[in-house]
């Protein structure tokens, strides 16, 4: 555990106001590190995802003798030293050659992780093309009906989902589309097993179509990775309600007393207090006066005044 | 009809920017991020897995950009922005939501009534010099050589006049400070029993009566004899009081007990 600060002047006081739980999250920060042993593959891999990750992405330069499926605490400290919530480890073995593994941090916990081996690797300088710039959020495509079905392709599609996506924004701007990450699985005889999984990045020409919408052409970009799945611990029931709980402000709020009925008319309920009849106004007229309701009351104003001053 | 032909022909120069599905994508285009469940035939995948790869997801990008482009846009400096939805895929968060800052009595006090802070600004008008100065720090307008204010102190009437008024104020504040610090202690303390969801003042309440009880333990009757407070509750003491054997007692009793000792110690090593 990292020992807790007490802030001492209003750089670090800002510094660690960052880092807060907030309504609004800040951006998934994602450390990249290698593992005890590496090779060439995993390497390059590691890199070329941190790239594409990059602003939001670390690579760690050391190796570090990491073992998240059997203990998590060194992720825990560089989740809470970095403050950052997602990790890519790539190792090599004999048993589990070229691996990466993707995790997801709650509360600077361990959420999830899909251990995924590389099967077919293309780096991101094997192809001859036009790269996006830095900072551009991707498009993402699923192809696939097993990312509805399966457990393991759902938490997979989340996760990378997460890994890649950066900000949430607002608006985009359409000349920023720049690339697309593809992901494919591939259809399998049996249903009870795991496909492999086409991990593809393409960039995006737009071209003239006569149209509003522009004519699309892609161009390979990389990396490109064939994933075969490994092993995987997925987060508890509870911990994941917990994750996506929904902040009190984001919440839409619940309009009372209106509905909308099949044609799209707006109903609305009204809740009214018990009149009181005795003081309801109703026509106007010389005789109805109280003046005149009162026949000893002569020529010194109005009855209701002079019961007033008495 | 003229027009029509014209359109048709401009149109067929360019690609067409129509796909179709047998079964519609699935848009999150707050996540710019589409899920095609069309099945992908295994030959065909077997056979030219990149180009195959490549088609798939050049059609799936035109559809996206398609809905996309129809999104409402607003036009900025840099360009066209589209103006995404909110995010449909369910994405955990990273840290737990914020909690809720607990309000101290004077916050809760201001909230009710509506007293909002005001921030006075940092700088004011020296009149001295006609320029906006510092109202505090460096170079502020009242500078160090300028007389104290209170160089000067008038005893007020019915006031003793021998008591030294200077004393008197800064004994005040001592007290003023000091009271301070007790409403700040028992902000906390509140805040802490509302964080545990006990209400503060049945915290309070037990607090006063844990300390009555090791009170009591100071005299040597553990407070049998002391004044009753009102409302007490009966407790037990939680003591462990002794209990010393009569020195004149029963003869038979203590020798087995002696005995019991005895064997013990020696016929265990048996």
């Amino acid at each position: 555990m990292l020992r807790t600060i007490k802030p001492k002047n209003a750089r670090s006081k800002r510094a660690l106001k960052a880092r807060e739980p907030k309504v609004e999250e800040n951006p998934k920060q994602a450390i990249f590190i290698r593992g005890s042993s590496t090779n060439q593959v995993v390497n390059t891999a590691l890199s070329d995802l941190c790239s594409i990750k990059k602003p939001y992405s670390t690579m760690f330069s050391k190796k570090n003798v990491i073992h998240p499926f059997e203990d998590q605490s060194s992720l825990e400290f560089f989740s809470q030293k970095n403050d950052a919530s997602l990790f890519c480890i790539g190792s090599s073995s004999k048993k589990r050659p070229n691996n990466l593994v993707f995790v997801r941090m709650f509360d600077y916990q361990v959420l999830d992780m899909i251990e995924l081996g590389i099967e077919n690797f293309k780096s991101l300088h094997e192809f001859k093309s036009s790269k996006s710039s830095i900072g551009m959020k991707p498009l993402f495509i699923f192809n696939g009906e097993l990312f509805e079905q399966r457990e393991e392709y759902k938490k997979l599609k989340n996760m990378l989902l997460d890994f890649f996506r950066d900000e949430v924004a607002e608006s985009v701007n359409l000349k920023g589309l720049e690339y697309i990450i593809s992901v494919t699985a591939e259809p399998v005889a049996n249903p009870t097993d795991l496909g492999k999984i086409f991990f593809r990045v393409y960039t995006i020409q737009m071209k003239k179509s006569g149209t509003k919408q522009p004519r699309i052409e892609l161009e390979e970009m990389g990396p490109s990775f064939d994933f075969v799945f490994r092993r995987n611990r997925f987060a508890g029931e509870d911990v994941m309600k917990e994750a996506t709980k929904i902040p009190k402000e984001k919440q839409a709020k619940k309009v009372k007393n209106v509905s909308h009925n099949e044609i799209g008319d707006k109903m609305g309920r009204i809740h009214m207090k018990k009149q009181n009849f005795d003081t309801l106004q109703t026509r106007k007229m010389k005789a109805l006066k109280k003046k005149f309701k009162k026949d000893e009351d002569d020529n010194e104003g109005p009855a209701s005044k002079k019961a007033k001053a008495a | 009809m003229e027009v029509q032909s014209v359109l048709e022909s401009e149109k067929s120069k360019f690609k067409s920017t129509e796909v179709e599905k047998a079964i519609p994508l699935e848009y999150d285009l707050g996540n710019l991020a589409a899920f095609d469940t069309n099945p992908i035939d295994p030959k065909s995948l077997k056979k030219g897995k990149e180009n195959l790869l490549k088609q798939l997801t050049r059609d799936n990008t035109q559809l996206i950009m398609n809905a996309i482009f129809n999104l409402p846009t607003k036009s900025g400096e840099d360009g066209v922005f589209a103006t995404l939805p909110e995010p449909v895929t369910i994405i955990p968060r990273e840290k737990p939501i914020p909690k809720e800052k607990i309000l101290t009595r004077w916050e809760k006090f201001a909230k009710a009534k509506g007293i909002q802070k005001k921030k006075r600004t940092r700088f004011e008008y020296d009149e001295k010099t006609g320029e906006y100065k510092a109202r505090y720090g460096y170079d502020h307008t009242k500078s160090s050589d300028d007389i104290p204010e209170d160089w000067l102190i008038e005893v007020p009437r019915g006031a003793d006049p021998m008591e030294d008024q200077y004393e008197k104020r800064a004994n005040e504040k001592k007290e003023r400070i000091e009271s301070n610090k007790k409403r700040q202690k028992r902000n906390q303390e509140e805040a802490e029993a509302v964080r545990k969801n006990i209400n503060p003042r049945e915290a309070r309440k037990q607090e006063l009566l844990n300390k009555s009880i090791i009170a009591k333990t100071s005299t040597a009757s553990l407070g049998r004899f002391d004044k009753k407070l009102k409302n007490e509750p009966k407790i037990k003491n939680q003591g462990i009081k002794k209990h010393h054997e009569s020195a004149t007692g029963d003869m038979n009793a203590e020798k087995q007990k002696t005995l019991e000792i005895l064997e013990k110690t020696i016929g265990k090593k048996k």
